[in-house]
């Protein structure tokens, strides 16, 4: 078999992404606009012997997703920033106890209601910190319905493969939009599955330190006995207040990211061998800035863009070796400046940052980008 | 005077010729409540009535429960001043259950009062003093052999036995009329005309053949002093034979809290509080096995184990 | 066997994981007796604990769980029920119970809890009503009688409160108890009861608050608190008096509601199957 053309909108790439990932548990709430992701998975998800149910809010729908996890399944939520921000609660209990769950959180104009109908970027910080405490996860962002499908499912071998929530992070123009997508044949799909415990295992701690630091899971029924908290934990699963133990239980989930970002890091960098400009953008801002890098190489300016795929962990050391001779710096973002936040922490003194935002609901023009760099080019 | 064939006055030859005497005939019927005590007295003065003597009935029924104690005076003659009976005075005692008709036995005339009992026992709740297996009860421990020789004219049958094997067990009271009625020597018919009229008219047959059973049962006892008391009867003892069961109270010190419940609900007051504020167990010999104190502690500390001795149930 | 020979070879121990005891609980708390009661019921119907899974939510209902030794998951304030409605939909072969709280369950998880009433998953809610917030100090719950004394009710409780077995019913719950710990074989009956049922479970245990709701209401010690129960309810279906605190008014205990309605999960298999069958052929 081999693979085959399809015009896709965005959401409905993502659910046959996640089906093709071996998602068989959708829980959520209607919301604006990723509501064509839940209705997909109610159609599909009956028909691979998987379960879709509509819960009562997007706290429950997490709640759920995390549940059917804790049972075995892969499971899934989507939802867009207002119901994101009633999801952290449990995204953070998930990475607690380190239940793989995929989240896609389609943003719309905030904050609050904002305007839903219309695209933003304004949850970049709140993918990464939007829940309480210092906590693992991990953040991809696609740029289009064909990387939607190709990350929807890395979303899904990543949470498996570290036992971490993982958010899909894109923008309402990318979920409605209606692409060409290469799907690939089935049976070549590259899926991760969880590394389970056989239940039998003499001693068996179910957070138990192992070498990539990511704990086998026991599944219920199947022998171990556990109890799951999100109350800070020993390995063996039980609460713990001894500060060494509980340093040690929030080190080992911060290092799992850390010490595995070889499998987890996934930059695209156009232009940035020699380019004295570095545009650093995600998603559909960075599609314009993909064009006006062009629109600049054409006029003899050396612009180059830096897109981080995976958004968080941010990617320091690329980003770092990819604006070493650069003297300046642009981040064009559809929000008040988020992002750049990051990239002045990794780029230092060593170039001027400066931003482009936009947060009318428009999304910024490769024009626009253009004119940016020209002005930071003449600055110099 | 032999009981054996010591007649009421009202059965001698003096009163036979007589039947309407001086002296009143004094009946008391005791039991206990729902047993048809009241019946038995209203056919008593409803025959008193047929035979133009003056009727007093007086009852206790105050404790209108099952269960409760209830009894009747029943007088009847030419002239009835007094409403009860005194103590020894008493023609005839009816007993429809057996310990109530021993408390009344000083009330019958120590020299000719006949008793008339069933041997059928309801043991109150407040004669079980301890919960404990197969513990004594206050129960009245005389079998019917003891009180049948000790007075003077004494029966005692197993009347709701025998009821219930004819079809209805409430039609005991029926059987002690028919024995009541050989002991008062009177003819059969007159009682059951009265006894058709006083029960409902579905129950006529079944108590028509109940009182006729007590007669059969009186006539064989009158020929026979032996068959005064039904051997037949498995008579229970007052400590019932029972497994050899004891229980055993663990406290597990390290998990109780000393929140006391155990201690002040434990029916039997087994448990105690030490200085340490750890419940303890001071009379294990005391538990009843009744588990209040394993099932409310809330820290799963108590434990109440049966150890039981198969052997001795053998 | 002679009858008085027979006798339950129900352990606690047996169900509890020994090196966590004793557990956290205040002297006196009726969680406990209610605790004890859910693993009699699990030993009655012979529920195989590696199949038993335990949902709780937060708060001094939600610590009960860790201590039994199954399938146990602490999750967070309110939201038991949504775990426990995404486990039970992916595993229908477990037996899923939610241990929950007066606060957890009716106050933050009161949106939770109507919707699986209604959707009528096989789930047995066990909701420990204390009248309080014991966790945190004692704060006033949706459950605490009027004019009770809470850290936040100083002068005396004012709001009104809900009967959590009215909410349930209405809500479509298709099985509703209540029960108190004073009663332990008639709690655990009602449990037994309520896992057996094919459907949404709903079991209120009156539980007691000692240390906390009992001392500032001067409501006695343990033993006088767990006695006073019996005065304060009634076997049957006499109900909550309108205009009257919670508690002491006189509240039904037993099953109060069993309606034979379709099970969620086994409805959405099926389905599935015949979508499935008709996709296929």
């Amino acid at each position: 078999m081999s693979s085959s053309l399809h015009s896709l909108q965005g959401n409905k790439a993502c659910a046959l992404a996640a089906i093709a990932a071996g998602c068989r548990f959708f829980a959520g709430y209607p919301i604006t606009p990723s509501s064509e992701i839940a209705e997909q998975m109610s159609r599909d998800l009956p028909r691979v012997d998987g379960v879709f149910v509509q819960m009562e809010d997007e706290i429950a729908s997490l709640a759920a997703v995390i549940g059917a996890s804790l049972g075995g399944s892969k499971a899934m939520t989507a939802t867009s920033g207002p119901g994101f921000s009633l999801m952290q609660e449990n995204l953070g209990f998930a990475a607690m106890t380190e239940v793989p769950c995929v989240i896609i959180n389609v943003m719309r104009g905030g904050p609050s209601t904002g305007m839903p109908t219309k695209p933003a970027q304004g949850d970049i910080m709140q993918a990464r910190w939007g829940t309480h405490g210092d906590h693992p996860i991990i953040v991809v962002a696609p740029a289009s319905v064909q990387e939607v499908y190709a990350e929807t499912i890395r979303a899904f071998n990543l949470s498996e493969r570290f036992r971490v929530p993982v958010v899909v992070l894109y923008d309402q123009i990318i979920a409605h939009l209606i692409e060409t997508v290469e799907l690939p044949p089935k049976g070549s799909i590259h899926t991760v599955e969880r590394k389970w415990a056989s239940g039998t295992e003499e001693g068996f701690k179910p957070y138990a330190e192992t070498d990539d630091l990511v704990p086998v899971m026991a599944r219920p029924g199947d022998g171990h006995r556990l109890h799951v908290t999100g109350l800070t934990h020993t390995e063996d699963g039980f609460p713990t207040q001894k500060p060494d133990l509980a340093a040690h239980a929030l080190n080992r989930i911060l290092d799992k990211i850390e010490r595995n970002r070889a499998e987890i890091d996934k930059v695209e960098q156009i232009e940035t061998k020699d380019a004295g400009t570095v545009i650093v953008a995600v998603g559909i801002a960075a599609r314009a800035a993909r064009r006006a890098v062009q629109m600049l190489r054409s006029e003899g300016i050396r612009a180059g863009l830096v897109r981080p795929v995976t958004l968080w962990p941010f990617p320091d050391e690329a980003l770092r070796a990819a604006t070493a001779n650069a003297r300046a710096v642009l981040v064009p973002e559809m929000n008040a400046g988020q992002l750049i936040h990051e990239v002045q922490r990794v780029v230092g003194g060593s170039a001027k940052v400066a931003g482009l935002n936009r947060v009318d609901g428009e999304p910024i023009p490769p024009a626009a980008i253009a004119q940016k760099v020209r002005e930071l080019v003449a600055d110099e | 005077m032999t009981a054996a064939n010591t007649a009421l006055p009202l059965d001698d030859a003096a009163a036979a010729a007589d039947p309407n005497p001086a002296q009143a005939r004094n009946i008391m019927i005791v039991g206990v409540g729902g047993q048809g005590v009241l019946m038995i007295s209203k056919v008593m003065a409803l025959l008193g009535q047929r035979q133009g003597l003056q009727v007093k009935q007086s009852e206790v029924h105050g404790m209108a429960k099952r269960g409760g104690i209830v009894f009747s005076h029943v007088r009847f003659g030419k002239e009835v001043w007094s409403p009860t009976i005194a103590k020894g005075d008493a023609d005839a005692l009816i007993a429809l259950e057996w310990a109530e008709g021993l408390r009344w036995l000083d009330h019958l005339k120590p020299d000719t009062g006949v008793f008339i009992a069933d041997t059928r026992r309801i043991v109150p709740p407040f004669a079980c003093r301890s919960r404990k297996h197969g513990a004594t009860t206050n129960y009245a421990r005389e079998t019917p052999a003891e009180i049948v020789g000790r007075i003077a004219d004494g029966y005692a049958l197993d009347a709701t036995s025998i009821a219930e094997e004819l079809g209805d067990v409430r039609a005991a009271n029926t059987v002690l009329l028919g024995t009541l009625s050989v002991s008062l020597g009177d003819p059969a018919a007159e009682w059951l005309a009265v006894i058709e009229e006083l029960v409902p008219k579905r129950t006529r047959e079944i108590n028509r053949k109940a009182f006729e059973a007590g007669r059969a049962w009186a006539e064989a006892a009158r020929a026979d002093p032996e068959l005064r008391f039904d051997k037949t009867i498995a008579w229970r003892p007052a400590s019932r034979p029972h497994a050899d069961v004891s229980f055993e109270v663990t406290i597990n010190p390290a998990w109780c809290k000393g929140c006391d419940i155990c201690v002040k609900l434990c029916p039997e007051r087994c448990l105690a509080m030490s200085r340490e504020q750890v419940a303890t167990v001071k009379h294990p010999e005391a538990c009843t096995g009744c588990h209040v104190c394993e099932w409310l502690c809330p820290d799963f500390a108590i434990s109440v184990k049966t150890n039981v001795r198969e052997s001795a149930t053998a | 066997m002679n009858e008085i020979a027979r006798v339950s070879d129900f352990d606690v121990k047996d169900y509890l994981r020994l090196n966590l005891m004793p557990h956290f609980m205040c002297p006196g708390c009726g969680h406990g007796i209610a605790l004890r009661s859910l693993l009699w019921a699990v030993h009655e119907l012979g529920i195989d604990r590696n199949k038993l899974a335990v949902v709780c939510g937060i708060g001094c209902s939600g610590r009960t769980g860790a201590y039994i030794d199954a399938n146990t998951f602490h999750t967070t304030h309110g939201r038991p029920l949504a775990f426990a409605t995404g486990l039970k939909l992916a595993r229908p072969d477990l037996t899923v119970v939610v241990i929950t709280g007066d606060g957890d369950c009716l106050a933050i998880g009161g949106n939770h809890l109507i919707h699986a009433c209604r959707r009528n998953l096989d789930i047995t809610c066990l909701m420990l009503n204390n009248e309080i917030y014991g966790m945190t100090g004692g704060q006033v719950s949706p459950t605490t009688s009027a004019t009770r004394v809470t850290s936040t009710t100083p002068a005396g409780n004012t709001e009104p409160t809900f009967d959590a077995c009215k909410l349930a019913d209405a809500a479509g719950a298709s099985f509703v108890g209540r029960e108190v710990t004073r009663q332990a074989p008639a709690l655990k009956n009602l449990i037994r009861a309520a896992i057996e049922h094919d459907g949404f479970s709903f079991v209120e245990v009156m539980s007691d608050c000692t240390e906390i709701y009992g001392r500032k209401n001067e409501l006695g010690e343990s033993a006088e608190m767990i006695l006073s129960q019996k005065s304060d309810m009634v076997p049957d279906g006499l109900g909550n008096a309108p205009d009257q605190p919670f508690r002491p008014n006189r509240m039904a205990t037993g099953i109060l509601a069993r309606h034979a309605r379709p099970e969620y999960g086994r409805t959405y298999r099926e389905r599935s199957a015949e979508l499935r069958a008709g996709t296929e052929g």
